[in-house]
């Protein structure tokens, strides 16, 4: 069992992993880039070590440096973080074959849940409701490939097998436009991804994001911890995310929750995970699982009372849930407010040296953050520098302690999306609950017209 | 539902500054949305190459076109001088360039943030190198 983690990551993920082993009693290695080398945690950890340039490729990219500097560190586990590695399959591989424990599910589980063909056809397997369209990749033949279209009815939605996160897919209204757009989706993603499969689904018009966190061990265990809403999003980016999801059926989405800890049983999943399903009129539909650790994962640790990354970690050393379903219970309401070193107009990036950095504190208020003042925010990353999470006892009381918080919270030198997130609290369709995934793009609009 | 009836919310649709219109009768419900309501849901996004992405901010010009003496950087990030590693530079010294001619790329969080000629001059010296990280308002070309 091991005893000392590599944290092969950066930001405000880096400083929550480290806290998270501190907290067990394990000893913690920092790889950074060069670009990193000031941050305040990695003078925190028992360990740092350079594994490159600041470009992401040469760095948090490179698995041979950071299975090299796991290996001269005597780091026995890698926590992978979000982003960078963290859903690579290739990378888990080698870790395992170095001896190394990999902090998330096998390359194998990773593998079938990256192709989201066979991650549909898993979940299907196991009873997890999914969007309707077949769970194969489209055939070649014209006629069959429009047959399979109007079974299912337009509009319809072309995806790319290997992508997610919202890249690779393509809508079409009608039959006329169906080839073409299958033809140009299918060679994007060869592109892209490698991989030229794509599969054709309903397109759903008004959808909500509504997301389970589970959490399953190596001995056949697994629960699902709460549900949240991430519907607030621009560009496939989630803005505002909570928890629960407000307005939907408790004992249906007991049965969702239920379905997908039945199906990480099925399918051999260890560590923590979230479903992703679009929510429209009452139903469920799966659309991905993200196989690691969810920049969201704050507001369901504040509503269930638990702390996320220590539990992945323990399930990581091989322990037994210690989580018994039917004690799990969701605890008011959490809201987090991803904030982004960015024009909050233009969203154009706005890295550089923070000047000032006062941040809400106070009963319910959580900040998780890498950044200070003199902190110099790093060009070469993505933009979130701090997440702010509020609790309250219900929806509204937590609604206000954000509007309080956003209020209070001041960063100086740089351009932030504060003022953007200070807008949104005060939006009604939001402060109502249960908006749509397309409701901030909307509002932009409005905005900019007005 | 008849098909006068259908033809007739369509119309009402299409007059109106609606997005899309519901209609339910005795069990059966009608949907309509507009075309251009559906072009504007954000799902159909084309994946582009991360070197190829258009920019996302055009640089404004960083110096009034009668003293452009030089170009500044309009934010702080990496510059690059070339569109691909393996292509040739965007300008070299000795060039003459045109107003909105496209003299470098800043690249900043994963964004490309395209920097262009404020006016017409001559390249006489370029004053960083590709890959270099450059502050907001720190010199980039030199014009004759």
């Amino acid at each position: 069992m091991f005893d000392t983690v590599l944290i092969a990551n950066r930001g405000e993920i880096a400083l929550r992993i480290l806290r998270a082993c501190r907290g067990l009693g394990l000893q913690t290695v920092v790889a950074h880039s060069e670009a990193d080398r000031e941050a305040s945690y990695v003078a925190q950890a028992d360990q740092a070590l350079c594994i490159g340039p600041s470009a992401p490729g040469q760095s948090y990219l490179n698995q041979s440096a950071i299975l090299f500097a796991a290996e001269v560190s005597g780091a026995q586990a890698i926590h992978p973080g979000y982003g960078f590695l963290s859903e690579n399959a290739g990378f888990a591989a080698r870790v395992e074959q170095a001896g190394l424990v990999f902090i998330g599910p096998s390359a194998a589980c990773i593998r079938t849940m990256g192709d989201k063909v066979s991650a549909k056809r898993a979940m299907r397997k196991a009873g997890v409701p999914c969007v309707p369209g077949p769970d194969e990749a489209l055939p070649q033949d014209p006629a069959a490939v429009q047959a399979i279209a109007r079974e299912i009815g337009y509009p319809v939605i072309v995806k790319a097998a290997g992508g997610g996160g919202g890249r690779g897919m393509r809508v079409v209204h009608d039959a006329a436009a169906l080839l073409d757009a299958m033809a140009l989706t299918r060679e994007e993603a060869r592109q892209a991804f490698g991989n030229p499969e794509v599969y054709i689904e309903k397109f759903l018009l008004h959808p909500r994001h509504v997301e389970i966190q589970v959490l399953a061990d190596s001995h056949g265990n697994a629960v699902w911890l709460g549900s949240r809403d991430c519907s607030l999003q621009r560009r496939h980016q989630k803005v505002i995310e909570e928890a629960p999801a407000p307005g939907i059926d408790e004992a249906l989405m007991a049965e969702v929750g239920e379905r997908c800890a039945a199906a990480c049983r099925q399918i051999g999943y260890c560590g923590v995970g979230t479903f992703e399903f679009l929510y429209e009129k009452g139903a469920f539909y799966f659309i991905e699982m993200n196989t690691r650790l969810q920049v969201e994962h704050p507001v369901t640790e504040m509503t269930a009372g638990i702390d996320i990354v220590q539990q992945q970690l323990r399930m990581a050393r091989g322990e037994r849930l210690s989580l018994v379903q039917h004690e799990l219970r969701c605890q008011g309401h959490a809201i987090e407010c991803r904030i982004n070193a960015e024009n909050p107009e233009t969203f154009a990036p706005s890295p550089g040296r923070i000047t000032g950095w006062q941040v809400p504190g106070g009963f319910g208020v959580r900040v998780d953050s890498h950044a200070n003042a003199g902190y110099r925010v790093p060009p070469y990353y993505d933009s979130m520098i701090a997440k702010l999470i509020v609790h309250g006892s219900t929806r509204a009381d937590a609604l206000d302690r954000m509007r309080l918080a956003l209020a209070e919270m001041r960063i100086d030198g740089i351009a932030t999306n504060v003022p953007l997130h200070r807008e949104l609290l005060r939006d009604e369709g939001f402060a109502a609950g249960g908006v749509d995934i397309h409701h901030l793009e909307r509002w932009l609009q409005q905005r900019s017209a007005a | 539902m008849k098909q006068e009836q259908i033809k007739t919310l369509i119309d009402a649709l299409a007059a109106s500054d609606l997005a899309e219109l519901e209609y339910s009768e005795d069990g059966s419900t009608l949907r309509l949305v507009k075309q251009s309501a559906l072009a504007a849901a954000p799902a159909a996004r084309r994946p582009t190459a991360a070197r190829k992405a258009p920019a996302a901010v055009s640089a404004e010009p960083a110096l009034p076109a009668a003293a452009a003496a030089e170009c500044l950087a309009p934010l702080y990030g990496v510059v690059h001088l070339q569109p691909a590693p393996d292509e040739p530079p965007f300008v070299q010294p000795g060039q003459a360039v045109e107003a909105g001619q496209m003299l470098c790329v800043i690249e900043a969080m994963k964004m490309f943030n395209e920097v262009r000629a404020d006016a017409a001059a001559t390249v006489q010296a370029v004053l960083v190198h590709s890959g270099q990280e450059v502050d907001a308002g720190q010199p980039l070309f030199r014009f004759g």
